[in-house]
């Protein structure tokens, strides 16, 4: 029974801290890993014909990945957590490499940060790569919108404002009547983006 | 009826826990019999759980964005304070370099593979052709193209001179040979009964010692007494403190030129044996003109270097030097007179000298038949051992 368990035999108990930390919500700890991790990420993007700015996008996007399973106490780690981002960022460079390459990638890996099999980065990915489809379908139904619905709901399930400030801002008589507009929103927004998210392929 | 939007009202006050006791179980009865409400409410729980993901990422995005912009930014101190962390990752300063730098260290990373091949190629290259000049330098450095100066390399042979030594140790029991074997070998002759010997320059060139090695094999050190580069004459001296003396020389040194079509003979070692040569004077100006050697037609080899070149009454009319590569059998040998002229220069300048220079004045050979000849002859010819 390891599934969310930080307690894995094979976590540090830095490890273990950071995980319980970012967990918490800790700002320190997550900035604490991110800054103890990049040099790796970074070296090994840079060595495989990556720039600096690739390395940025692809360490943030595994972070990401991270972070959120972190938060959402999914987190399945069988390695340590160098070992997991590592995992992660490598598949995540890989996949871009192919994309932008016509012929076969060979990347060239650190001996010290293996074995990065294994590590349930795959189907964390998978998870996430199907989170990022649906985001981008949301980001989308949102562009679709049309204002003052788009600013509205962003405003309220976005940015967390309260009702009060959103009927304020976008100067609705009272609360009720921001909440009914901001209900309708909804009802159109639904249908965007499940005409847009279901009709994609799995 | 409800509206769509009036069942998202009451979707989020139930989702929020907001409903009063009755109104929620009633919610939960219907959602329960109602499988188009259900899924309604599911459409509804989906949407606003991923717009909430949605911006919960829209958040962390923008953190982890600041946190490496605050990373980038606290790079230097962080690296002061933190002076025990690994620094196994050369990227570590890369945080701090100008845009150029930046370029070229993409371009670097990019590349190394091919610039490292291409570089070990060019040092290859390099290498290699330095190492070829060498070798053609050592080979051919004092002649001209088409010039052979005629001493041998030893180590080109050295199998068979190995199994010389070997013949050699059994035949003659404890009689030790000089362990290292000798670089280059040439021949040369006796020019006085006190023990001065003629030979090539191009023969002695570079020499470290050398070892005179007569037919019956006894041997001497020798020293080198005087050069002459321009004519490729080399005098030698015996130092070996036993030894007394050739005895008297059964040739005479020639003074003057000698004519168009005499028949004219050499011994010398291209091999480890002693070896005749025989031809005519076939021309009295040697390669590209040069009138201190004579054309000869005799084959000759690499070893015949510094051997004595006779006429038919076993007078010395020159000293064999080398050859020309592109023509049959075109020898050169330098003229007699200047070694005659050199030995004088060398007289006059050292009268008082311990070892006098008596040129031998008259031959002993003339008349006899040349295996006569020859025979009285090998004794004064011997090996010019070179050792670097």
């Amino acid at each position: 029974m390891s599934r969310g368990n930080p307690t894995s035999s094979s976590l540090t108990p830095t490890d273990e801290a950071l995980i319980f930390a970012i967990r918490g919500g800790d700002e320190r700890a997550l900035a604490h890993l991110y800054r103890l991790h990049w040099p790796m990420v970074s070296h090994f993007v840079l060595q495989n014909s990556g720039s600096e700015d690739d390395a940025q996008d692809v360490y943030q996007e595994g972070v990401m990945v991270f972070y959120e399973k972190v938060r959402d106490g999914s987190l399945e780690l069988s390695c340590q957590i160098k070992t997991y981002l590592y995992a992660v960022c490598r598949r995540l460079w890989l996949k871009r490499l192919t994309s932008k390459s016509r012929f076969g990638v060979r990347l060239l890996d650190d001996e010290e940060h293996g074995p990065y099999l294994n590590t349930g980065a795959e189907e964390d990915l998978l998870t996430a790569e199907e989170q990022d489809r649906r985001f981008a379908t949301m980001s989308e139904a949102l562009n679709h919108l049309g204002e003052p619905c788009r600013s509205l709901i962003e405003g309220f399930y976005l940015l967390d404002k309260s009702m009060q400030d959103l009927t304020t801002e976008f100067g609705y008589t009272n609360a009720d009547n921001a909440k009914n507009q901001k209900y309708k929103c909804l009802v159109r927004l639904k249908k965007l983006f499940f005409s847009h998210y279901k009709e994609e392929p799995i | 009826m409800m509206t769509e939007a009036d069942y998202y009202a009451l979707f989020e006050a139930y989702a929020h826990g907001e409903l009063a006791g009755p109104a929620r179980a009633n919610l939960e009865a219907r959602l329960a019999a109602d499988p188009a409400l259900a899924l309604r409410y599911a459409d509804f729980a989906e949407m606003t759980s991923t717009l909430r993901a949605y911006g919960q990422r829209q958040q962390t995005r923008q953190q982890l964005r600041s946190i490496h912009a605050a990373m980038l930014a606290a790079e230097a101190p962080e690296l002061l304070a933190q002076p025990e962390t690994k620094l196994t990752h050369t990227v570590n300063p890369m945080l701090r370099i100008s845009r150029t730098e930046r370029k070229l260290r993409e371009f670097w990373n990019g590349h190394r593979a091919t610039v490292g091949v291409a570089a070990s190629v060019a040092v290859m290259a390099v290498f290699a052709t330095l190492l070829g000049l060498d070798l053609w330098k050592t080979s051919h450095l004092p002649t001209p193209m088409g010039y052979q100066a005629l001493r041998r390399e030893v180590e080109r042979i050295k199998k068979s001179q190995k199994d010389l030594k070997l013949t050699l140790n059994t035949q003659l029991g404890k009689e030790t040979l000089p362990a290292v074997s000798s670089k280059f070998s040439g021949t040369g002759f006796a020019l006085t009964s006190e023990g001065y010997l003629v030979t090539s320059f191009h023969v002695i060139q570079g020499a470290d010692s050398l070892l005179v090695e007569g037919r019956n094999n006894q041997h001497y050190h020798a020293e080198p007494v005087y050069s002459d580069v321009k004519h490729d004459l080399a005098i030698l001296r015996i130092t070996d403190k036993k030894f007394n003396g050739f005895g008297r020389l059964p040739y005479a040194v020639k003074s003057g030129q000698a004519d168009l079509g005499e028949r004219v003979f050499t011994l010398g070692y291209p091999r480890e044996d002693v070896v005749y040569g025989e031809g005519s004077l076939s021309a009295r100006s040697g390669f590209e003109g040069d009138t201190a050697f004579y054309q000869v037609s005799i084959p000759v080899n690499p070893g015949n270097s510094g051997g004595p070149l006779l006429d038919e009454r076993g007078n010395l009319i020159g000293v064999v030097s080398g050859r020309q590569n592109d023509a049959q059998s075109a020898a050169f040998a330098t003229k007699s007179s200047y070694l005659v002229r050199l030995v004088d220069s060398l007289a006059a300048a050292k009268p008082a000298t311990t070892y006098p220079y008596h040129l031998p004045r008259f031959g002993q050979l003339a008349g006899s038949g040349r295996p006569q000849q020859l025979k009285k002859l090998q004794d004064y010819v011997f090996v010019v051992k070179v050792f670097e």
